[in-house]
């Protein structure tokens, strides 16, 4: 009773939360987890804490942080229960033997793997900035990290991947 | 009708639990727990399961391989918001019958620190293992697993590296370590 | 931004959750309510419900491929979970190993 009449004085409604925000939250959980269906018990469970912590939530912004930060921390948790493969550093990445010339089309799902095998904290602040497109001061406060450290995650990510795509004939234009 | 719909409940369940090999009597802890996983699954079940199972896939061969010749799993976890939810008694309505003849407990651990423990136990039947228990205990969280059947520990210590299963230091069958 | 952080906005770009994902948190929630003290009893997948009425009005052979499934990933699930405890214990007792 207390939630719904907060509800009522802040004028958010949960349902219109789950419709303007399922996409940002599910696809939080994808591009980190890289499995469609523990995506979806993933942002289900979110929603979920949502509707029961509907009482604290003060505004639309707030609404959105709140989506942002417990979608990272549960897809994170779900990431280290799954365990169902090891953790791939970055630098371990199979490489082809022979360096291919010709440009591959499929750049989007290569960028997309590559980034899932990065360990789980860049990996979170590779997809906050590239979906949610947020500055590195938004992450440091979602992830509760110093901005020096979100800015070392992007900066040695990014030099990662460019190692290797340029190994796979894949460079800037 | 009622009492006829009780029995015929009564019975699905005595059949979906026939192969389990002890009972955890833990249902009253599901009243305390912020989350439950509870599965069983009986010899029927994983029979038909394994059908489905993809032999290209390294974690569901080795899981294909590992069912089979089972005649259960029965898992039950709990997840508690705060500490003593559960107590010494509940687990040790499970340890009891795993002090039966037929169990030798093979792995323990038990930190003060963290107030957590463990244990895993095999039963032997005719010199082979036919059951696995495990009981997992921490501040808030507890886990009882038996695998009923005929478990090929090798198979079972294969996982590793799929799940992360780990390579058990374990005792021949005919030569267990009792419990105290 | 660099052409690589151009790609990798393209390819990291939202995704939409299937059609019916909406309808499935109002039902959790609604069942979250009913319940009241917010247990969650989970013995098989959430997609189940809706999945399960969407193929039986399929047919048979679909119903009972959805079975598989769902059969299939209970015991996943169980192994995971089993695979996870002895992974915890053997970890634990080569910590505690002089």
């Amino acid at each position: 009773m207390i939630g719904l009449e907060r509800e009522e004085q802040t004028g958010i409604d949960f349902a219109d939360l789950v419709r303007e925000h399922q996409s940002m939250v599910f696809s939080l959980s994808y591009h980190f987890l890289h499995d469609r269906e523990l995506a979806e018990e993933v942002a289900q469970e979110v929603f979920l804490g949502l509707h029961r912590h509907m009482g604290d939530i003060k505004s639309g912004e707030h609404a959105v942080f709140w989506l942002r930060k417990v979608a990272a921390q549960r897809s994170i948790d779900a990431a280290r229960r799954r365990k169902r493969r090891p953790q791939v550093a970055l630098e371990e990445v199979a490489e082809p033997a022979a360096r291919a010339a010709v440009y591959d089309p499929l750049l989007g799902e290569l960028l997309r793997r590559l980034v899932g095998t990065l360990p789980e904290t860049p990996r979170m602040v590779m997809v906050m900035r590239y979906q949610e497109d947020l500055a590195p001061a938004e992450i440091a406060a979602l992830l509760e990290m110093p901005i020096a450290t979100v800015k070392s995650h992007l900066q040695r990510s990014l030099a990662l991947l460019r190692e290797k795509l340029e190994r796979r004939g894949v460079g800037g234009y | 009708m009622k009492p006829i719909r009780s029995m015929l409940l009564a019975a699905a369940l005595a059949w979906l639990l026939a192969a389990q090999q002890f009972k955890f009597n833990l249902e009253h802890l599901e009243a305390k727990s912020s989350d439950t996983v509870d599965i069983s699954l009986n010899s029927s079940t994983l029979q038909f399961a394994a059908k489905f199972l993809d032999s290209k896939d390294p974690d569901e061969a080795e899981v294909k391989k590992l069912i089979n010749g089972l005649e259960g799993i029965y898992v039950k976890t709990f997840s508690f918001k705060s500490e003593a939810a559960y107590s010494i008694a509940d687990i040790e309505g499970v340890r009891k019958q795993l002090r039966a003849p037929e169990w030798s407990r093979i792995v323990r651990f038990k930190s003060a620190e963290d107030g957590e423990s463990a244990e895993v136990y095999v039963r032997n039947a005719d010199k082979r293992i036919s059951g696995v228990a495990i009981i997992a205990a921490g501040p808030k969280q507890l886990t009882v697993v038996n695998i009923a059947g005929s478990v090929d520990l090798d198979s079972l210590s294969d996982l590793s590296g799929h799940f992360g299963l780990p390579k058990l230091d374990t005792v021949q069958p005919g030569k267990p370590k009792k419990p105290e | 931004m660099d052409w690589l952080e151009e790609e990798l906005r393209q390819a990291l770009e939202r995704k939409d959750p299937p059609p019916d994902f909406a309808a499935r948190v109002a039902h959790a929630t609604r069942v979250d309510s009913a319940a009241g003290s917010g247990r969650v009893v989970r013995v098989w997948p959430r997609w189940l419900p809706v999945a399960a009425a969407v193929l039986l009005m399929a047919g048979g052979a679909a119903y009972r491929e959805h079975r598989g499934r769902v059969a299939k990933e209970r015991v996943m699930v169980a192994m995971r979970i089993t695979a996870d405890q002895l992974n915890h214990i053997q970890a634990r007792v080569r910590e505690a190993k002089p």
